[in-house]
């Protein structure tokens, strides 16, 4: 995989006015790659992507662009092209000339330029539209334009900030598609930056988690989501419930007073942990079969899950259940071994403040 | 909720009394001769040579006020706009004070500036540099009308340049375009707005004035602005005034037009 | 490299707009009274500031109106503002145009039919009640300066409204409050930073407008402006630089304090919010101010205008010692109204409209035949004037030509019309006009910027009559005037004065008043009458007939004719006085026998006063001048 390294960011530091946004940030990205930038806002991601667009430059650290140095190269001179968080159309032309600005920079011919122009607008789904002017389109569409007008440049990365931060839900679903499909259709790496976990899980083929600064963690979905290396990743994607916990030998973790078996080994002998377990992980069972033991304390329909509060040994327990539970009801829990995720508790101060801010 | 729209009713009546009232006065006056007969003559007057050739001077000496309160108000408008913010208020303050000086002891201090054996030919003359003559000239008309309506021209631009969304010139880069282009295509027309309104705010006034050049023109040189204050303060001829002073309208509603076209919504809301 | 030519155009723009500020603030300092001169530091003009009642005066009319109309313009503005966003289109689309109309009409225009209204409700006024109004005054300047600031409002508190959360005001509603009391808790204070930014820049516009004011205003009442624009062609106070150094030093130093008090500490997000702060706190503590002061002035100009005794006077600019007034008041209890002009040709219709109804006027000896042959003047009973003795009977016997029975006028100031030049830049010896026309001194001379003394000129050194009425021989002034105006550096009044001190012109027309004070402070200047003979002039004291004072008028004219006070006005304008009594009282010898102040008249043959010429010929005269003007 290493070979087909497409850009590498080098020891990225940046600050304003004294606030330091990026610490040291390493990151590369790969050829074809659907590359996610996921973190609440304040973390760095977008000041990530500004600085592979080229709107900002590093304090230190250098920008490796197909084993070119661009750090300082200006933004039009960087074959990467950029969908914007307002879409940042040009309200004063048309959308057909919106779509044709940087072919007309580039001096292609009119046939060339009517011919891409066509090509893009079918590609968005919106033929027809070329005469007419930005503010008359919707926000999807507008959305859609600016997508088009990046993408007719055939830049060999598409960077997108937060494009789909500003539309409803079930357009957010659908543009969700649209952009796998074209990320296919054009066969270029995609860098997107957002901060909803579950758009990230669903489009991304890597997924970089950030938080003040730093890397917390990069991984497929799956993995993202299956093995947070940290409470903080374990938190912010998806519900979780993040327990202190103590490693009694390998293979067993005590919780609230009570020893679960798990498949995790190498953390040594009676060592402080943070045990994550996912709310559909928990099984709900009769109290004299559950490992510890909890009543309902409250009870929420979600459509394809209910959604249980259980009070036990002290702890909330979260729990996503298709079973009905009702509140006042004693219940016991059970979590299957291979369910149950052990992290090590943060060393550094730096680390420390992470999880103490969520 | 619609029963707010009478709140306007004073501004209404005021507006009825104040502007509309005394417009149709000097609408009077202009088509009427001194026995109250109805006369195109004051308007014609606009044909006799001598105020032809002031309003040609008037109008070409505003124009170039105009272009040049544009040059040098838009690079200035664009740094200030690009500053930081904390800053910001501050040094646009800086650029509206001076307008808390009298405007005329403004005027009359470039006099003292500009004299043959003022202050800046005495700079010159120390630094063994060519003197500067252009007191009592139209240099000195256009130079006074510059100075005391940059700030219309600086305000209303950098009023939109500070709204423009920073990402749409970060598009037009990141689309491959490099500086000027960027400009030219983008930043440029999107402040017209700004930049409409600020015309208007140096032409109308430069177009008539009559102190200005009254000041700064040694009373040679007689702008139309000057020729319509006379007809009212010594020719005490109020119809021929009146009568060119429509003619100045019909100027200004022209020009009214011009920037109806680009202010869509029509409030001049760049303007402030 | 790129921070730098932005640093450096930014000072660039800062000098040109400061440039002239700072020369100001240079001036205010100066000892010399003529601009053109240093003469040492000083700051007696601070001092003096504050004993010349005609500035500070100035000084609180134009901060009561400026305060005044922006407060009226920002309350009708913000109900009108919030009365056109709820309206729709034709009503929002007609009422934004009126509204633009004060804005993009040019000033001149916008005077002008204000002051046609205020004549045309004046004269409507009198035909009513029989008695002439006076309506003009501090009242239609404030309706004037309301009606050009509202649309600044208007358009400083719409975008605003526009940015208004409607639900809010809803919210409002529905937690309880009645609309009225929702208004003033949830939209005016979202909308208050547009109505406080409407209010400053209403009040700015108010306090540095002149050319409206100009149009609108009446007698006794100056803004800075016009008091300025009085001045500006006798010569500035040196006061008014002081005062203005003062304004400008308060603001600067109000802006300071705001921006450099200590902060609060910003953090990131902070940032937008305490710009948008600080300018609020600019505005509060700028109205603060504002207000403080202009209930000052509202204070002091309520004590001093408790008397009910006046007169109302129109003379020329600079033409009067101003203790002189405060002495007459002192004495009589009168209080004089002041107010001037520059040239007769401005006075005349302004007495003709009677918009403002004046109980003396000071015009020039042709001015007076032709307010006599309309019938403006009223006789004045010379039992009130038994100073009239002092007058020398030679004054009365010249003034005849213009006043044949010597009962509607009383001498003032005389003088003659001569060369004034500077030794050290010409060469030869002056005697006649025709070095006026001599192309050695291009650029170099200043001609009268008045119809009769520019044509007059012209007409004497061609051999002609200066009350000439042959068209032929105007024609022939005309083109000479035309001929001579690419020599000509400026057509002036009385700035000949400063320019001749200054050294800025070699030749310049001009007054004989004005010679003796210009030779005081320049001595290498020298007064010369041309052989061909010239102009001899009378400025004297008349009373129109619509005067409401007459009686005061009159104790007004005999206190100026008592020869300690005629003395006192000859010391501060220098012109040349026909008080027989004054001239004996003069310490100095040089000048009481000098034969600039006093020429012999029987000396001055070709010398002629002008005549009344008629309304027609006098139209001529001015049309010609135009031509000459436009060319």
């Amino acid at each position: 995989m290493e070979n087909n390294k497409l850009i590498d960011l080098v020891n990225i530091s940046k600050s304003y006015g004294g606030n330091l946004i990026l610490d040291e940030l390493n990151l590369y990205i790969r050829e074809n790659e659907f590359l996610t930038l996921l973190g609440p806002s304040g973390c760095g991601k977008t000041t990530t992507l500004r600085i592979l667009g080229g709107f900002e430059s590093p304090d230190i650290g250098q920008v490796i662009f197909n084993g070119q140095n661009i750090t300082n190269l200006p933004p039009n001179h960087r074959q990467l092209n950029t969908v914007f968080q307002k879409y940042a159309l040009f309200s004063h032309m048309t959308i057909a000339e919106n779509i044709a600005f940087g072919l007309k920079i580039k001096k292609k011919s009119k046939a060339y330029i009517q011919d891409k122009i066509n090509y893009a607008l079918k590609l968005v789904n919106l033929d027809g539209y070329g005469n007419r002017y930005p503010n008359s389109l919707s926000g999807g569409q507008q959305q859609r334009i600016a997508i088009a007008r990046a993408i007719v440049n055939e830049p060999k990365v598409l960077l997108l900030d937060e494009p789909l931060g500003a539309l409803d839900l079930k357009l957010r679903q659908d543009m969700q598609y649209e952009l796998v499909r074209l990320k296919n259709e054009l066969g270029i790496t995609f860098v997107y930056v957002t901060h909803d976990q579950e758009e990230a899980l669903t489009m991304s083929d890597t997924i970089v988690v950030m938080n003040q600064g730093y890397i917390q963690q990069i991984g497929s979905p799956e993995k993202i989501y299956n093995e947070p290396e940290n409470a903080f990743v374990a938190d912010f994607i998806g519900d979780s419930n993040i327990i202190p916990g103590t490693m009694i030998e390998d293979r067993i973790v005590e919780i609230l007073g009570a020893r679960f078996a798990c498949v995790d080994e190498g953390f040594g002998r009676n060592k402080p942990v943070d045990v994550v377990i996912r709310p559909e992980d928990v099984d709900l069972v009769a109290p004299e079969a559950g490992t510890i033991q909890g009543v309902v304390t409250s009870l929420i329909f979600k459509g394809v899950h209910y959604e249980m509060d259980v009070m036990a040994n002290g702890y909330e327990w979260l729990v996503h259940s298709t079973d009905l539970v009702p509140v006042g009801t004693k219940v016991g829990i059970k979590v299957v071994p291979f369910d149950i995720q052990i992290m090590n508790k943060p060393e550094s101060e730096d680390e420390e403040a992470v999880t103490i801010d969520e | 909720m619609n029963k707010k729209k009478w709140l306007a009713t004073p501004y209404f009546i005021w507006s009825l009394a104040f502007i509309l009232i005394p417009l149709g006065i000097i609408v009077y006056y202009g088509f009427t001769d001194k026995n109250g007969a109805f006369t195109l003559y004051n308007v014609m007057q606009i044909t006799k040579p001598d105020n032809a050739k002031a309003l040609g001077l008037a109008l070409l000496l505003s124009i170039i006020a105009t272009i040049i309160c544009l040059i040098l108000a838009y690079p200035l408008a664009m740094i200030l706009s690009n500053m930081k913010m904390n800053q910001t208020g501050f040094i646009v303050l800086i650029f509206i004070l001076p307008m808390w000086m009298n405007f005329l002891l403004r005027t009359l201090a470039w006099q003292t500036l500009l004299e043959k054996t003022g202050v800046i030919n005495s700079i010159l003359q120390f630094l063994h540099l060519p003197t500067l003559n252009i007191i009592n000239t139209p240099y000195a008309i256009v130079l006074g009308m510059v100075y005391n309506f940059l700030p219309f021209m600086v305000l209303p631009i950098y009023n939109v340049l500070i709204k423009l969304d920073k990402d749409v010139v970060n598009a037009s880069r990141d689309l491959g375009a490099n500086e000027a282009q960027t400009f030219f295509k983008v930043i440029f027309p999107l402040s017209m707005p700004g930049v409409m309104s600020g015309v208007m705010m140096v032409f109308i006034p430069s177009l008539t004035t009559f102190v200005i050049s009254t000041m700064l023109g040694g009373s040679k040189i007689l702008l139309i602005g000057n020729v319509i204050e006379q007809e009212f303060t010594q020719g005490s001829n109020w119809h021929v005034g009146s009568g060119l002073s429509l003619v100045l309208m019909v100027f200004i509603l022209f020009s009214m037009i011009v920037m109806f076209k680009y202010d869509k919504d029509g409030e001049g809301g760049a303007l402030l | 490299m790129r921070k730098y030519i932005k640093r450096f155009y930014l000072l660039f723009i800062f000098i040109l707009l400061y440039a002239p500020i700072l020369t100001l603030v240079v001036l205010s300092f100066n000892n010399s009274k003529t601009r053109s001169k240093w003469g040492g530091f000083t700051t007696k003009w601070y001092h003096q500031l504050f004993q010349n009642e005609q500035i500070l005066n100035a000084l609180s009319t134009t901060l009561i109106i400026a305060i005044l109309s922006a407060v009226i313009a920002t309350i009708i503005g913000t109900m009108a503002a919030i009365g056109i966003q709820n309206m729709k289109n034709k009503g929002r689309s007609f009422m934004l145009g009126v509204n633009n109309i004060p804005m993009m009409n040019s000033e001149i225009v916008t005077g002008i039919s204000l002051m046609l209204l205020f004549i045309a409700v004046g004269n409507f006024y009198s035909k009513v009640t029989g008695t002439p109004s006076s309506f003009f005054g501090f009242i239609t300047i404030l309706l004037a300066h309301i009606t050009f600031n509202i649309p600044y409002v208007v358009l400083s508190v719409m975008p605003k409204l526009r940015q208004v959360n409607p639900n809010t005001y809803e919210a409002a509603l529905d937690l309880g409050a009645s609309p009225i009391y929702a208004y003033f808790k949830v939209i005016i204070p979202d909308i208050a930073p547009g109505i406080l930014s409407g209010f400053l820049l209403a009040f700015t516009m108010s306090l540095d407008d002149f050319v409206i004011t100009h149009f609108t205003k009446g007698a006794g009442v100056d803004t800075l402006s016009t008091k300025i624009y009085t001045e500006v062609k006798k010569g500035i106070k040196p006061e008014m630089y002081a005062l203005s150094t003062l304004m400008f030093g308060a603001v600067l130093l109000l802006l300071l304090i705001v921006n450099y008090a200590p902060k609060k500490k910003e953090t990131e997000d902070g940032l937008s919010f305490s710009k948008e702060g600080s300018l609020k706190k600019i505005l509060a503590v700028c109205m603060v101010i504002i207000l403080c002061i202009g209930s000052f002035f509202a204070y002091r100009a309520n004590t001093s205008s408790m008397h009910s005794e006046q007169v109302v006077v129109y003379n020329w600019g600079e033409y009067i010692d101003p203790d002189v007034l405060t002495q007459f008041t002192k004495e009589t209890g009168i209080e004089v109204i002041y107010d001037e002009f520059d040239t007769n040709e401005t006075m005349y219709p302004k007495v003709e409209a009677g918009a403002v109804a004046y109980d003396l006027v000071c015009p020039s000896d042709y001015m007076i035949k032709r307010m006599l042959d309309n019938d403006l003047l009223a006789k004045i009973n010379f039992d009130n004037v038994p100073n009239i003795k002092y007058i020398g009977q030679t004054y009365l016997d010249q003034s005849k030509q213009f006043d044949p029975t010597n009962e509607y006028s009383v001498p003032y100031t005389w003088g003659t019309v001569g060369i004034l030049y500077n030794k050290t830049m010409v060469d030869e010896p002056v005697d006649s006009w025709s070095i006026l026309w001599d192309s050695k001194y291009k650029e170099q001379i200043l001609m009268q910027d008045s119809v009769r003394d520019a044509f007059g000129v012209a007409l004497k050194s061609l051999g002609f009559s200066l009350n000439s009425t042959n068209i032929d021989e105007l024609k022939q002034a005309r083109d000479l005037l035309i001929k001579q105006k690419p020599l000509i550096q400026a057509y002036v009044i009385d700035q000949v004065r400063d320019k001749m001190i200054g050294n800025e012109a070699a030749i310049g027309v001009i007054y004989s008043g004005e010679a003796i004070y210009t030779q005081r402070e320049n001595p290498n200047l020298e007064y010369v009458i041309p052989k061909e003979g010239s102009n001899i002039w009378f400025d004297s004291w008349v009373i129109p007939k619509n005067a409401q004072n007459k009686e005061n008028a009159e104790k007004f004219l005999n206190f100026l004719c008592r020869p300690d006070i005629a003395l006192k006005n000859f010391e501060y304008i220098t012109y040349s006085t026909p008080n027989e009594g004054a001239r004996e009282l003069i310490e100095d010898e040089d000048i009481k026998n000098s034969t600039i102040a006093f020429p012999d008249l029987s000396e001055l043959k070709n010398c002629e006063t002008f005549q009344f010429l008629g309304d027609d010929m006098d139209a001529t005269y001015n049309a010609l001048w135009k031509e000459v003007k436009a060319k």
